[in-house]
């Protein structure tokens, strides 16, 4: 079967899956521009579909809005990069957002998990997931004037897969791409060679994976003394731990674009710092704004709160090889001892999606449905008799001084009580946290980790859950469920692929090496005239933002 | 006395040596590593102590002592592996910020503070003295990041008479570089005012009730000159000794002040460099500072034996 046929035939098997009612119009967006279907191709497969017209036509979106004006320059308040800002090792949250003006990807991956198009044109794969073809858009420059072509792209990935690199994308592509494995078609394509299938590829070379901006081949790996990219704007100055300006790159490959004529990235040290200067109108907007200590923010009425549904968690993992936890009663214990709707309303006024203690987010289009766990004190006690602590039993939770996390960590105090699960509180330094060989977060019996947002849920399954993970804080080990993960990871059609995936979540959430009670909704402070901004929190696509 | 500026500038080597070799324990202890800090949370333990090795972190830590001290005292300060900057300039940098927001404080703070503790301490237990007790104390005992906050809200946000960032844009002369300054000093004040300003009282108190004082006014000498002459030259000499020790902290130690109001000063730049594990930068910057407070220390001392001649004796 040649490609195209085989495009055919899995925009035909999308189509049929709406049909059947499988899937929902939204997931075969999705799952349509992972497998590199257009924007109008993916429209017209909706169209395909029949029925209802989508729920937000753009054109309804685009009354609502001003017509873009050019010119101005945007001020964002944004952390620092702790380390030297270059894009192959940067790794906090300071450093993506400034790069991101400068270096573009092949794929951004939007608020909604769908992929959109940028230095790759369209992309395709081989009927196992297993070569992954990637056509590059043609007449695009890096802003010292050199051509942008297939060898940069094998140059930026032979780089970011090396493991002297010291780059967080290995944690992404280590496994499913190794150095060597990105080979030059011609000039204009790139192909892939995976070490196993994998379905999702795109998305791990998209903006989630936040390193694999593409650099020119002869890349100097001094980035603040050579900042090149292919992006809107260039670097004109950047002063650590005070700020960063960028002007607009006018030979950028999207005519008309961008729309400012520069950036300022002011660095706040400090949450309560950012929140008076967007106030006082010192910023136009935030990056990331933090629920808690923000509300003077929320009730500013020359402010717009952005906020988009995430993937981001809080995993409280509890070590399923040592102590009482190693029977899983326990640990289910502790999971039916917490009411969910109950800790959102509290650490975030609701604004939270609720979670069911797997990956399996119901934000993914394919995620499996479980019926959700609730707070149940007998069932509970009931587990805890079972597993031979009738009494009740003593936890201690380890977890690190962030953000809602110590308030986390006291509400499941609160309401392990009532069952007789006493825990006890170790709050620890962030980077203490994090620190040391073996690290707390790899090692304590329980604690509380914090995530940011996956396109997938199989970026969290081979992180997290697998015997060969690296960052499996809660030492889980099942064969069975390494093997379906291997399976849902090289599976491509839909319809075999829903099964493996209810039967991983069903396995997790009976395990429960993990508690995920919800899942984080990240909120950005702009001002109201701000327009066009795409991504939230460590992802700024600022392309076509505007202020009208 | 040059004699005793002399020793007390060699006393300093010592110190500073014992210093920096203490800061380098120290840093030994704090949790985590500079190749975790460069390569990040999610890096595997091989990847960290493959860097850790490759930047020498695994050396013993006399061997690194020595090799630091070594440049160090040859002018050559390095650059950071965690930031990719210089060491000098920075540090440099952000000790200049530091004396800038410590002197616009001072120059505030002294003259007033002085003016207030005396007066309260000639007019002791008077209405006077209980307004200007009761009410510097209060603002002592408001924390810099309270009362940072309160002025920002009033005189930033809503009034907007001044900015919210603390730094001036780059290139700007130095009258609107204070004038970016005045919010953040405003929180040192208050908390170094009522400090000083009893140090002031206590002395005036001390030296009120003492014979050659009343011999003084029994004399016939002029209020005025009994106050000049004899009570203000040796009522200061507590005073100048604590405002001595006060310079380290406004220098070193503005952590809060500098975060809050987005201010790149020495303090939080130690700070940083003690989160990042960046012992170049945290070495640097605690000697400047060690040599500021000692620096500071012998001034004061200086001028309490200008201003107290048994004291130059003593020296």
């Amino acid at each position: 079967m040649t490609d195209d046929q085989y495009r055919r035939e899995y925009a035909h098997h999308l189509i049929e899956q709406v049909n059947k009612g499988r899937m929902t119009r939204r997931q075969l967006l999705v799952r349509a521009s992972i497998f590199g279907f257009s924007a109008t191709a993916a429209g017209s497969l909706l169209a395909a579909c029949g029925g209802g017209s989508t729920a937000s036509s753009p054109a309804a979106i685009a009354s609502a809005t001003p017509a873009p004006k050019a010119g101005g320059t945007l001020r964002i308040s944004s952390p620092d990069s702790l380390i030297a800002l270059d894009p192959v090792t940067m790794n906090d949250a300071g450093g993506p957002v400034q790069i991101q003006q400068v270096c573009e990807y092949l794929v951004w991956a939007e608020n909604d998990q769908t992929l959109r198009p940028v230095l790759a044109e369209s992309w395709r794969s081989d009927k196992t997931a297993e070569v992954w073809t990637f056509k590059l858009r043609q007449g695009v420059k890096f802003n010292d004037g050199s051509p942008f072509g297939a060898d940069d792209v094998v140059a930026t990935f032979d780089r970011l897969t090396d493991p002297k690199s010291g780059s967080s994308a290995l944690s992404v592509l280590g496994g499913i791409l190794s150095p060597g494995g990105t080979q030059k078609v011609d000039d204009a394509t790139v192909a892939f060679n995976l070490d196993a299938p994998f379905a999702d590829f795109p998305a791990l070379v998209s903006s989630s994976n936040y390193n694999a901006v593409i650099l020119p081949r002869n890349y100097s790996g001094e980035f603040l003394k050579t900042p090149v990219g292919t992006g809107p704007f260039t670097l004109t100055k950047h002063t650590a731990k005070q700020n960063s300006t960028f002007a607009k790159n006018p030979n950028y490959w999207q005519k008309g674009l961008p729309y400012f004529d520069g950036l300022v990235f002011k660095f706040a040290a400090d949450d309560a710092a950012a929140s008076l200067a967007l106030q006082a109108g010192e910023v136009d907007m935030q990056c990331q704004t933090p629920f808690q200590g923000s509300q003077a923010l929320f009730l500013d009425p020359k402010l717009n709160i952005a906020e988009v549904p995430s993937t981001g968690l809080r995993e409280v993992f509890m070590r399923v090889d040592k102590g009482p936890l190693s029977d899983k009663r326990v640990r289910q214990a502790v999971a039916y001892c917490i009411d969910r709707p109950a800790i959102i309303q509290a650490l975030f006024d609701g604004r939270a999606t609720i979670g069911n203690d797997t990956v399996f987010s119901s934000l993914y289009p394919n995620s499996p449905k479980l019926p959700q766990r609730a707070q149940d004190y007998a069932k509970a006690k009931q587990l805890l008799t079972d597993a031979g602590h009738p009494d009740g039993l003593a936890l201690h939770l380890t977890t690190m001084n962030f953000l809602e996390v110590p308030q986390y960590a006291q509400l499941i105090k609160a309401q392990c009580k009532p069952a007789g699960i006493k825990v006890n509180i170790d709050m620890i330094e962030y980077s203490a946290f994090f620190a040391g060989d073996p690290a707390p977060w790899l090692s304590v019996p329980m604690g509380i980790t914090d995530w940011t947002f996956r396109p997938t849920p199989i970026q969290f399954v081979m992180a997290m859950l697998l015997t060969t993970s690296v960052w499996n804080s809660s030492h889980s080990s099942n064969a069975e469920y390494d093997k379906l993960a291997a399976q849902y990871a090289a599976t491509v059609d839909e319809a075999t692929r829903m099964p493996i995936a209810t039967k991983m979540a069903t396995i997790e959430n009976d395990e429960t090496p993990h508690m995920l009670s919800f899942f984080i909704t990240q909120l950005s402070a702009r001002v109201k005239n701000l327009y066009g901004v795409h991504g939230i929190n460590i992802y700024l696509d600022l392309s076509k933002a505007y202020l009208a | 006395m040059t004699r005793l500026i002399l020793r007390r500038l060699l006393l300093m080597v010592p110190t500073l040596l014992l210093v920096s070799l203490l800061i380098f324990m120290l840093s030994e202890i704090l949790p985590g590593d500079v190749a975790r800090t460069i390569l990040g949370q999610y890096a595997t333990p091989e990847q960290v102590q493959a860097l850790n090795t490759e930047m020498g972190a695994d050396k013993p830590i006399v061997e690194r002592y020595a090799a630091w001290l070594g440049h160090f005292v040859t002018g050559n300060w390095g650059t950071s592996p965690i930031t990719d900057l210089k060491v000098a300039p920075q540090v440099v940098d952000a000790l200049g910020n530091s004396l800038l927001l410590a002197g616009l404080a001072l120059v505030v703070i002294i003259p007033l503070s002085i003016l207030l503790g005396v007066l309260a301490g000639l007019r002791k237990d008077s209405l006077l003295d209980r307004g200007i007790t009761i009410s510097t104390l209060s603002l002592t005992v408001i924390p810099e990041f309270v009362s940072g906050v309160i002025l920002l809200v009033i005189f930033a946000v809503t009034l907007k008479w001044l900015p919210v960032q603390a730094l001036a844009p780059p290139g700007s002369s130095l009258p609107t570089r204070l004038y970016y300054l005045i919010l953040p000093a405003i929180p040192l004040m208050f908390i170094e005012l009522g400090y000083i300003a009893r140090m002031a009282r206590v002395g005036t108190v001390e030296v009120l009730a003492r014979p050659y004082i009343r011999t003084a006014v029994l004399k016939g000498l002029p209020r005025r000159r009994v106050v000049f002459g004899h009570v203000l030259r040796n009522a200061m000499v507590p005073t100048v000794t604590v405002i001595g020790s006060q310079i380290g902290w406004l220098v070193g130690g503005l952590v809060v002040v500098e975060t809050l109001f987005g201010y790149p000063g020495i303090g939080k730049l130690l700070v940083d460099a003690a989160k990042t594990h960046d012992v170049l930068v945290l070495e640097a910057g605690v000697l400047l500072v060690a040599v500021i407070y000692m620096l500071s220390n012998l001034t004061a001392d200086v001028i309490v034996a200008l201003l107290d001649p048994r004291a130059r004796q003593r020296a």
